[in-house]
């Protein structure tokens, strides 16, 4: 007597538990292309990569090799420490895990980040030159053998190695520069920031010969070799012959030469389970200076396992021989529960943790509260939020005093901003006061503060990180002290995202992910014409001209959407320091416009500084080793700059010597060398 | 069964019905025990909670159980917010002799608190010296008040969704039956299509959208589930209507002139009353599983609010803490299988023939 409808909502609960428990088996759809015999300069791509540089004359610039100037200034990097162990063992295999079987081979396009881009791509693929690690502002040689800059004409001048090889062999030429702009501007990776980002970044690029080019860039900045440098991903023209409209489809499930130190073959790719990167056979740069002693292992094998608790499990049953960093720092838990000091793995020396201090920006967790909104768009309520927000107590209790509370919107970059910010600590009768300065004055029943017409001091936090719910939940309750309420609303990524990039948050509890960099950046965050569509503008007559006395723009009615002004800031003053800001060519003078712009945001009152982690830790078999002092300063994971190896005898001894019951020294240790003052 | 009809009374048949229920004992034990905690859970307030039962302080006594909250400067603890009755009550005891005490319920948490405010915030195991019956969570809050309170919300929302599935299915339901003709078809052809509908999805779906827009809470909630379930007792509805209708006592009542609405509701709709109340166990069942299921993926009712599928979800998180799994688990499935029991008892005592395979 069973019903189609009662068979189908009973077994829900069921249905979610597996939901949550399987692999997707279906993440692959089985067709494979191979690459084309087609050579590059005949295919569609060549006949429009032609016509796009016959267009762009301006921006793609040939000249002859004697057009070179004669009194550039070459520079190779090689007065700077080598960071890895240039003696670490070569071979062996890495056992790894991800969490969704990739969705696709492609770097860029849809569905790219994610996945296994990271040991693909991120952390393997070289650039021209590379920020040095240990060495902020510095680079080193990538596939480029040197580099001269010319700060008067805002170009960096590159000679590529003329030993820089693709993993299939074939030669790195400027052909592949040119190409790998033109691709990137293209609309076909369907990828609207690197369009953005190499139309804004780039004037011209000029190419002298096979191996020199130069790339000037719009703006000059005080580190603006590490800018032209750092992220200059290569592609191989001669791999891309199918490139065009169609590019999505037809390279889901193609690898592409690399020339960094990994890559794909198609029998190593075991759908819906795992992914086992190779090491490129004879590698170019493996002898070379800042890269010998780096990816050591042979294999790097991913299997897909998606659940934390599985990933500790098979970990501490040697399957993995470490355990993610990130998940191990951010979850007290796996640290101090699960995997304690007094483990048995851990104690008999099998399973050895790390503590490492890095120096990164941190992300920038904190409350991003919506200036636009009523009740919101008062200095003297947010300065209450600022008070009543105890993260003091996310850190100490929630992290058990692993995590401290930010000050500004700097902390972690290399140099301070400000020297003298600190956030306003928790202190709900202060937080009172400043919520009685604005007309809540009175507590209800509930213990929330009233005004005189009766409104309740309740707002919503918006959080589109499923995984920081109980960090929510304690601001919560923490907040009723102060008589103000949070309602909690945690969304998944994809609708969460678009709620905050559409301003329709009152407050949202989010971190935006920053990379190394030497200086913060405030324009995305905090310059007005981000937060209205409809603010500045002038030259060309449309809306309102900007004052020049400094007067708020009246005009803030069309909110903009899809930037990072997620406080909806918009305060005349504080965008013409950015704007200088943006423009200072030296350290100095950042520095100091740096301070201003923290102090306006500080009085603002509008981001509640979160917390942050001065530190990574990890949990990893004997049978890994690392470099002396453990990893580099930049370093944002233990992986990211391969320099651990795999010891294939310490890895048959360390068992045999369990199953005996032999122990060895417990290895708990801490990298404290760079640990921020 | 004071349902505001007249002729709507237990009649011999039914009072039979109800006996044979009575007789099969493992449906009515399961029943009353499913009503004991029905009643305990509405009663919660007085055995899991933070506030006193009583208290008596400076002369004047005190009952904070419901009502507005009383400030912690009230009783000499200096702050504004709310009283914390347990450091209150420790403070009172060290000065004896004043007639001051607070009388707490016999689990003194509410859900929401932390009860270790000064220590770190991680899971531990039952402690009955701190009457942490069932343990703590990874947030440090009693276990037990959030199952309890837990169950609370699934019994509303199981309520309501029962009377919201019915009231649209069975109208529907009886209102093709009855009419027939083309209202039935194109009914029956739309219903087809929306029972087509995958459940699981296109509640997360709707769900995730209506807490970026709306804010979600129970009643949204319920209306998603409500609006994705209503179409099985539809069928049922419709084809005992219709073949009712064919009989004599419904011409009769026609040929006395009564209105459509009045032959439905209080002709047709008690005889046809048997398979809605031989459904209703499992409609709860499968509402309780829905609204864990919808917690436990995260697209149910906002944090903190204390859930089954909450707790499900942190215990599969701390498989180190097995306390934690153990007791939503265990709940869950006792709750679910007296359900069943319950369901399988009216479905024998109800079964028109006598002999069905459960007995």
């Amino acid at each position: 007597m069973y019903t189609p409808h009662f068979a189908r909502v009973l077994p829900l609960l069921a249905a979610a538990l597996l939901l949550s428990a399987c692999g997707r088996k279906d993440a692959a759809d089985g067709t494979s292309t191979r690459p084309t015999a087609k050579s590059a300069a005949t295919g569609p791509m060549a006949a429009d990569l032609k016509a796009t540089l016959d267009r762009e004359k301006d921006f793609y610039v040939v000249k002859a090799a004697a057009d070179l100037p004669a009194n550039l200034k070459w520079e190779n990097g090689s007065d700077l420490p080598e960071f890895a162990d240039p003696n670490a063992k070569k071979g062996g295999t890495f056992n790894y895990f991800i969490q969704d079987f990739p969705r696709t081979l492609r770097v860029i396009g849809p569905d790219a980040t994610g996945g296994i881009r990271e040991y693909l791509w991120d952390y393997v693929e070289m650039y021209p030159a590379v920020e040095h690690p240990n060495v902020p502002g510095r680079v080193y040689p990538g596939f480029a053998k040197e580099w001269a800059a010319d700060r008067a004409t805002r170009t960096v001048y590159y000679r590529i190695n003329e030993n820089a090889r693709w993993s299939d062999g074939r030669p790195v030429t400027t052909d592949d520069v040119v190409f790998t702009l033109y691709m990137l501007r293209s609309p076909h990776i369907r990828e609207p920031w690197y369009n953005d980002f190499h139309t804004k970044t780039w004037e011209k690029v000029t190419v002298y010969d096979r191996h020199v080019y130069a790339l000037t860039m719009k703006e000059l900045r005080p580190d603006f070799v590490v800018r032209a440098s750092q992220g200059f991903y290569l592609f191989p023209k001669h791999a891309m012959a199918d490139f065009g409209p169609d590019y999505i489809e037809k390279y889901q499930w193609r690898v592409v030469p690399t020339l960094g130190a990994y890559t794909l073959h198609e029998a190593d790719i075991d759908k819906g389970r795992s992914v086992t990167l190779s090491r490129v056979k004879d590698w170019w740069a493996r002898d070379q200076k800042f890269w010998r002693g780096r990816y050591n292992p042979d294999r790097f094998r991913l299997t897909v396992i998606r659940d934390m608790e599985k990933v500790f499990e098979s970990f501490v049953r040697g399957d993995l021989d470490y355990f993610p960093s990130n998940t191990m720092t951010v979850v007290p838990k796996y640290w101090y529960e699960s995997l304690p000091d007094n483990h048995p793995d851990v104690a008999g020396g099998y399973i050895h943790k790390a503590k490492f201090f890095n120096q990164i920006p941190r992300p920038d967790w904190g409350l991003w509260i919506n200036r636009s909104k009523p009740v919101l768009d008062e200095q003297e309520i947010r300065t209450g939020i600022q008070y009543a927000s105890n993260f003091d107590r996310v850190a100490n209790q929630f992290f058990r005093g692993d995590a401290v509370q930010m000050n500004t919107r700097s902390d972690g970059y290399s140099w301070r901003t400000h020297p003298s910010i600190t956030a306003r600590k928790f202190d709900p009768i202060k937080a009172r006061e400043h919520f009685a300065k604005a007309g809540f004055t009175e507590q209800g029943p509930d213990g929330i503060l009233r005004n005189a017409r009766g409104q309740r001091l309740s707002f919503t936090i918006t959080t589109y990180r499923p995984d920081i719910r109980d960090i929510m939940a304690i601001l919560k309750s923490e907040a009723t002290k102060a008589g103000l309420e949070f309602n909690l609303e945690v969304l998944d990524s994809t609708t969460g995202w678009k709620k905050v990039q559409e301003k329709g948050h009152e407050i949202a509890l989010v971190a935006l992910s920053r990379s190394p960099e030497l200086f913060p950046r405030y324009w995305e965050m905090y310059h007005g014409s981000n937060a209205y569509a409809d603010a500045y503008l002038g030259a060309d007559g449309k809306p309102v001209e900007r004052f020049a006395d400094g007067k708020p723009n009246p005009s803030q009615k069309q909110p903009r959407v899809q930037t990072n002004n997620m406080t909806m800031t918009f305060i005349p003053e504080l965008d013409r320091l950015i704007e200088a800001y943006d423009k200072a060519d030296t350290l100095d003078e950042m520095k100091r416009l740096a301070a201003q712009i923290e102090e306006i945001i500080y009085k603002d009152a509008a981001w509640v500084p979160g917390w942050a982690t001065l530190f990574y830790r990890t949990a990893y078999w004997r049978w890994v080793k690392w470099p002396e002092g453990f990893n580099v300063m930049l370093s944002r994971t233990a992986l990211e700059y391969f320099l651990f190896s795999i010891d294939t005898e310490a890895r048959e001894q360390t068992k045999a010597a369990k199953r005996r019951g032999e122990t060895f020294p417990a290895q708990v240790k801490v990298f404290d060398q760079f640990k921020e003052k | 069964m004071a349902l505001p009809f007249p002729r709507f009374r237990l009649n011999p048949l039914t009072a039979k019905k109800v006996r044979r229920f009575r007789e099969i004992r493992r449906g009515y034990v399961s029943f009353i025990i499913l009503i004991t905690l029905i009643v305990l859970s509405f009663a919660a307030e007085l055995l899991v909670n933070s506030r006193p039962l009583a208290l008596r302080y400076e002369g004047r006594w005190y009952f904070p159980t419901y009502g507005a909250i009383h400030r912690g400067r009230e009783f000499g603890l200096g702050y504004e917010y709310e009283a914390n009755y347990r450091e209150l009550k420790a403070k009172l005891a060290q000065e004896p002799g004043r007639g001051n005490f607070v009388l707490l319920p016999p689990v003194p948490y509410n859900p929401y608190e932390n009860s270790y405010p000064q220590e770190f915030y991680k899971p531990r195991p039952p402690n009955l010296g701190e009457r942490h019956l069932l343990g703590t969570d990874q947030l440090n809050r009693d276990v037990l008040a959030r199952l309890v309170y837990g169950f609370r919300k699934a019994l509303i929302f199981a309520g309501s969704f029962i009377v919201l599935t019915y009231l649209v299915g069975v109208s529907l339901g009886c209102a093709m039956g009855y009419f027939g003709g083309w209202l039935d078809l194109v009914g029956q052809r739309l219903i087809e299509i929306w029972s087509l509908v995958p459940f699981l999805f296109v509640v997360i779906i709707v769900a995730s959208i209506v807490s970026a827009y709306g804010g979600m809470n129970l009643g949204w909630l319920l209306a998603i589930v409500v609006m994705f379930s209503w179409t099985g007792i539809t069928y049922y509805m419709r084809t005992n209507t219709y073949r009712e209708k064919a009989r004599d006592y419904v011409h009769a009542a026609q040929v006395l002139g009564a209105s459509t609405t009045r032959i439905i509701f209080v002709h047709v709709l008690p005889n046809v009353l048997s398979t809605i109340v031989t459904f209703a166990p499992f409609t709860v069942a499968s509402a309780i599983s829905a609204l864990t299921a919808l917690d436990f993926l995260g697209y149910g009712l906002p944090p903190p609010t204390p859930s089954w599928g909450e707790l499900l979800r942190q215990g599969t998180a701390n498989l180190n803490a097995p306390w934690i799994v153990a007791s939503a688990f265990s709940a869950l499935v006792t709750v679910l299988v007296l359900v069943t029991f319950i369901g399988e008892a009216v479905r024998e005592a109800f079964d028109p023939k006598k002999f069905t395979t459960y007995r």
